[in-house]
């Protein structure tokens, strides 16, 4: 703000005895100025007010940053999945609350024996919202337009497996030879190696059906007009401030969804959100972790939460090829350095240590992993083993997020006391993830990883793995004894032999630390009296169909 | 007349020209491969080869300027690597919100301002006067986000006067306003006190005051007019700034304007976000500057009869 | 040369003489190491006590400590940035102002431009760029905010330079820098101090504000900007630990205000014009 106001060299002699007219035509002449400014963009309050017939059942809701996109092949977050698989439907899918699979789109569905041809029946009365009924060319088409390098897809890699997939993302064939569509309500996918969860990459949000015409209509903001056939549909989204869904009468599934219409506010910080719970303004919220100790305290809200454990481990990443964290001491010291405890403290609670790679509600999890205890002295020694006795800097990156900035405080208190000096950078998403992946880039970084499916690969495989150097495995990491593993529990159906080689290689992972194993977040919702039927999933958002709400003063 | 009216658009103009020119060199410092933006982390070579080319990112930086230039003239301000929308439009959808804030941040700081400002006048150097100055260095001395956290807390949430924040209908802007005009309006008592006091110290106000004329009288009459130039001046030059968007205030309140938008922009190293959004408030300063310019030469008559000031 | 001071300053000089004080003892004022957990209050804040005055924070820091650290920081980046701001501004405005013609032309409209790009946006744009620490900071800081002084200094230089005495040495072929130095800088120096003065409390709120918006000086430094950001969430359960800070930081700038103000009053009751 200025400081000082602007001195003027014209003396005051020369006005005019009507410069206060002058004046009064000055402040009109700025006002009309405003009031162009203003009229040009067109003035309204905000976001045009939405309307609802009276006795409309509509679920609110909040969130911070808004949804990155609506494109099931572009989506890969949880805030985009959630409205995906609200809009979208797939062949198979999870059950409401748990990891199994159940029925989407396909009625019934056959593995072959081998683990290499899939087959599904779809159903005959399921319609996009522009009329078309949805057939298996709908999904070829869809599981083409993840493979195709134009659309940039990040799901790409998980159906490369698919006979003829390589072909086609090298453009050397204008469509997917394993993908077959004998008629209208069959599909079967043909891999080229034996893959048992396969299935379980089908019912991620990139194999959904989308329809041809409406993709190629809008293109590059298809996005923004998205067309499905699942329980709800979009109406209205403006971008960083609200997005609404509202049913899709012409769902399949009969009775449902209950409600008439979602409608999540875009732009609302944490605090915010639970303010506005507290008034009664949204249905549903995270817990922010300064009024967590509260709504435990307090019966009332204690009721009110919901908890689940999510497949989801955080950790801190070590590059291993930038020094010192190529050496393998160091790694370890720095798991014995960091206080888990505390961070768990500083949650208020809701994290469970961590000990290795794989979370617990993950099939496959080890409960029996020591891990690394806290031990500030065995670090010291480490260091001073590997060279390092005056300790050494390094800068900890992390997305920028409040919770992420607090606790990387925590491990900078802890860090200082055995010599390692953190600098804490913060980075937006977007240019983090970017970052992450330039080898040789980034030293030391905070990370979670949320299973898309329930299967140790999903976390072995694509964070630690050589095939991910410049992927998800950002680390760096490479163990050729885990190499070896990992390929042979892949191809294996017989689950008991497949989850033994995979702890198997986890173990050595956890010894080998390119990881600060650091916590399994717990997440809490709390919801108002009156909703009804909302479930928690250890896997995926919450899906909405089965919820309903009770009258309110606040409808 | 019109020279002067002339010269002060060119000026205007090359100012603007100056200030994009800078604002692309710090974007091209900013590091950000924009390629890897568009294209996503795991792009192979061949794909940001060909969006490089397709952005003109292999032409030398001052063919890259001027096709900047030439595209922002005719309203084209590219698209955000983010959000993947064009720039122009979404800094029209946001300015609606900015400049409503604006506007009322402005006339209440001026509402509050003036009055004060003439009280303290009035009563110069006795106790109102200093009662005031404290009062406005006061308001002057307060954080703005620590103000707007404080207003946003016991006015939404332990009062349940007004919402939490957004942009919401009328009593949602109550809050924000309050924090941005009350900084101003100490400021501007101040601005208009220390001129005003000068105005009214002028003799040909004295010899009329010695001849009867009264405290009000002289106020309004003779010393106002002097003294509210040079802050409807500053007000006109900080409204300006107001229009760009008040970065700390729309975080506190979940206001989504410009600010925000900018901040955002910056944090996203989101190129060409960040030039659309500095090159449209620097349009703003600089059409508040020509205003203000323009306003002076009709006011000021030897610069309407051509002489040189 | 008498040398009262009137009410105004004397509080104003005495609020940042204390600021000061505070900011080099810390040390040894400081009851605790400000970035050590030294309470086991993780995650549940706690209330002032008798050990810990102004309470604890989420991580377990002493929040009286931190304030006073705190003081070192946006002192330093206050007071350093002022002089950036003020050898930049100052230099430009002295130039353009005493040599006039195209050199007065091409630094004042340089000047316009920069007085266009908003000072925020700028600061944040500096700070993505470089890597964020106090030098930066107060860099950045500095190199946003000279304009103002490089006007008025200019404004000054402009009409002292057009003054008999000073055209007539030019002419007899004096040194500019020796003209600059004997007559035209005594009469800017008022100027110059009160510029100064006043915008040390702009620069501490653009420090506080770039702290708030997590972009100013990095952890574990106090900052109190940054404490306020931290505490935004905990307003309900723990609102001590926003208030402290942001009553710190009024205190700094209105103690520099009150000072400026004071000595500006002071002139102006002595008839002396700026």
């Amino acid at each position: 703000m200025n400081t000082h106001p602007r001195r003027h060299t014209q003396s005051s002699q020369g006005r005019a005895i009507s410069a206060y007219a002058a004046a009064i035509r000055c402040c009109g002449v700025a006002l009309a100025f405003i009031a162009a400014l203003v009229a040009l963009p067109g003035c309204r309050s905000g976001a045009p007010p939405l309307r609802f017939p009276p006795g409309a059942m509509v679920l609110k809701l909040a969130a911070s940053t808004d949804v990155p996109t609506l494109d099931p092949a572009a989506g890969y977050d949880v805030d985009s999945w959630m409205f995906e698989q609200m809009i979208f439907d797939t062949l198979i899918r999870y059950s409401d609350a748990g990891v199994d699979l159940v029925p989407d789109l396909a009625t019934t569905w056959e593995s072959s024996a081998d683990s290499t041809v899939f087959t599904f029946h779809l159903r005959h009365d399921a319609r996009f919202t522009n009329g078309r009924i949805v057939t298996s060319a709908d999904f070829k088409y869809a599981l083409e337009r993840v493979l195709d390098p134009a659309t940039r897809s990040k799901g790409m890699e998980y159906y490369r497996e698919i006979a003829g997939a390589e072909d086609f993302v090298a453009h050397r064939t204008k469509s997917v030879a394993g993908i077959e569509t004998p008629d209208a309500w069959t599909i079967a996918f043909h891999l080229i190696a034996p893959d048992p969860i396969f299935l379980q990459k089908l019912a991620m949000p990139f194999a959904a059906a989308v329809p041809r015409e409406v993709v190629e209509k809008w293109g590059e903001d298809f996005s923004r007009h998205v067309v499905g056939s699942g329980p709800f549909m979009l109406k209205q989204w403006i971008g960083g401030q609200r997005i609404v869904v509202v049913k899709n009468s012409g769902y399949f599934i009969k009775g449902v969804p209950h409600l008439d219409a979602v409608v999540q506010a875009i732009g609302v910080s944490e605090d915010l959100q639970w303010f506005k719970f507290e008034a009664g303004e949204i249905d549903v919220s995270n817990i922010p972790p300064a009024v967590f100790p509260y709504v435990m305290k307090t019966p009332r809200l204690r009721d009110l939460t919901l908890r689940i454990v999510t497949v989801t481990t955080r950790y801190m990443g070590m590059n291993c090829q930038m020094p010192p964290f190529t050496d393998e001491r160091v790694r370890r010291a720095l798991n014995y350095a960091v206080n888990k405890s505390k961070l768990i403290a500083v949650l208020n609670g809701r994290g469970i240590v961590a000990n290795g790679v794989m979370p617990p509600g993950l099939p496959g999890y080890d409960p029996n992993l020591p891990g690394y205890p806290y031990d500030p002295a065995r670090a010291r020694k480490l260091l001073e083993e590997a060279g390092l006795v005056h300790g050494f800097e390094a800068t900890l990156w992390m997305p920028a997020d409040q919770t992420m900035m607090i606790l990387g405080q925590s491990i900078q208190q802890d860090l200082e006391l055995v010599g390692v000096h953190l600098r804490l950078k913060a980075v937006a998403f977007g240019p983090f993830l970017e970052a992450v992946r330039q080898p040789l880039t980034v030293p030391l970084f905070f990370m979670g990883w949320e299973a898309d499916f329930p299967d140790p690969a999903n976390f072995l495989d694509v964070l630690l793995s050589r095939q991910q150097w410049g992927g998800n495995n950002d680390t760096f990491f490479s163990d050729p004894r885990v190499e070896a593993l990992l390929a042979e529990a892949a191809p294996l159906s017989d689950l008991a032999r497949r989850y033994a080689i995979y702890r198997e290689a986890e173990r050595i992972i956890v010894s080998d630390a390119p990881w600060v194993f650091l916590y399994y977040p717990i997440t809490y919702e709390i919801q108002q009296p009156w909703v009804h039927g909302y479930v928690l999933n250890p896997m995926r958002p919450a899906r909405l169909e089965k919820v309903w709400l009770s009258p309110h003063p606040t409808s | 007349m019109l020279v002067y009216v002339i010269r002060r658009i060119v000026f205007g103009a090359a100012v603007l020209l100056g200030t994009s020119l800078i604002t692309f060199v710090i974007a091209f410092v900013i590091p950000a491969d924009p390629a890897v933006a568009v294209a996503g982390a795991k792009a192979d070579p061949a794909t940001l080869a060909a969006i490089r080319t397709e952005l003109g990112l292999d032409q030398p930086l001052y063919i890259q300027y001027a096709r900047y230039v030439d595209r922002a003239v005719h309203g084209d301000l590219g698209r955000s690597y983010i959000r993947r929308e064009e720039v122009a439009g979404l800094i029209v959808s946001r300015f609606p919100a900015t400049a409503i804030l604006a506007l009322a941040a402005m006339a209440l700081s001026l509402v509050l301002g003036i009055p004060m400002g003439m009280l303290a006048a009035a009563y110069r150097e006795r106790a109102p006067d200093n009662l005031l100055l404290v009062l406005s260095l006061g308001l002057v001395s307060i954080p703005v986000f620590w103000l707007g956290t404080i207003l946003l807390i016991v006015g939404g949430l332990y009062l349940h006067w007004f919402p939490l924040g957004g942009f919401d209908g009328p009593k949602s802007l109550v809050l924000p306003t309050i924090t941005l005009a009350l900084g101003s309006a100490g400021y501007y008592s101040r601005i208009l006190q220390t001129n005003l006091a000068d105005a009214m110290d002028q003799e040909y106000v004295r010899t009329a005051r010695g001849k009867g004329l009264s405290l009000r009288a002289a106020m309004f009459k003779h010393a106002m007019a002097n003294a509210m130039l040079p802050l409807v001046t500053l007000a006109g030059l900080d409204f300006a700034g107001l229009l760009s968007g008040v970065v700390l205030t729309e975080t506190v309140f979940n206001w989504p304007g410009l600010g925000r938008l900018a901040f955002e922009a910056v944090f996203n190293l989101d190129i060409p976000l960040v030039m659309g959004t500095v090159l449209f408030s620097a349009a703003l300063v600089v059409i508040a500057n020509l205003v203000v310019d323009l306003l002076y030469a009709w006011l000021d008559p030897r610069i309407r009869l051509g002489q040189q000031v | 040369m008498k040398f009262r001071l009137n009410a105004m300053e004397t509080i104003g000089a005495l609020m940042v003489l204390s600021l000061a004080v505070v900011a080099i003892l810390a040390p040894w004022l400081a009851p605790y190491d400000p970035t050590r957990a030294v309470a086991s209050t993780f995650g549940d804040p706690a209330a002032p006590s008798r050990m810990y005055p102004l309470g604890t924070d989420q991580l377990g820091r002493d929040v009286l400590s931190r304030i006073i650290f705190g003081a070192r920081i946006s002192l330093t980046v206050g007071v350093a940035a002022m002089a950036v701001t003020m050898t930049i501004g100052v230099t430009i405005g002295l130039t353009a102002g005493f040599f006039g013609g195209t050199i007065d032309f091409a630094l004042m409209r340089f000047t316009d431009v920069m007085l266009t790009l908003p000072a925020l946006l700028l600061a944040m744009a500096f700070v993505a760029v470089l890597q964020p620490s106090i030098l930066s900071i107060l860099l950045v800081i500095g190199l946003v905010s000279w304009t103002q002084i490089a006007r008025v200094v200019r404004a000054e230089a402009l009409s002292m330079t057009q003054r008999d005495f000073v055209v007539a040495a030019r002419a007899l072929g004096a040194p500019s820098a020796r003209l600059i130095v004997r007559h035209v800088m005594p009469n800017v120096m008022p100027i110059i101090v009160v510029m100064a003065v006043l915008g040390t409390s702009g620069t501490l709120l653009l420090d506080a504000g770039l702290s708030f918006l997590t972009l100013g000086v990095p952890p574990p430094t106090p900052s109190w900007g940054r404490m306020i950001e931290e505490a935004t969430t905990y307003f309900r359960v723990a609102p001590w630990l926003a208030i402290f800070p942001g009553l710190a930081i009024f205190y700094a700038v209105l103690g520099f205000n009150l000072l400026g103000y004071g000595f500006l009053r002071r002139r102006a009751r002595a008839g002396v014009g700026l």
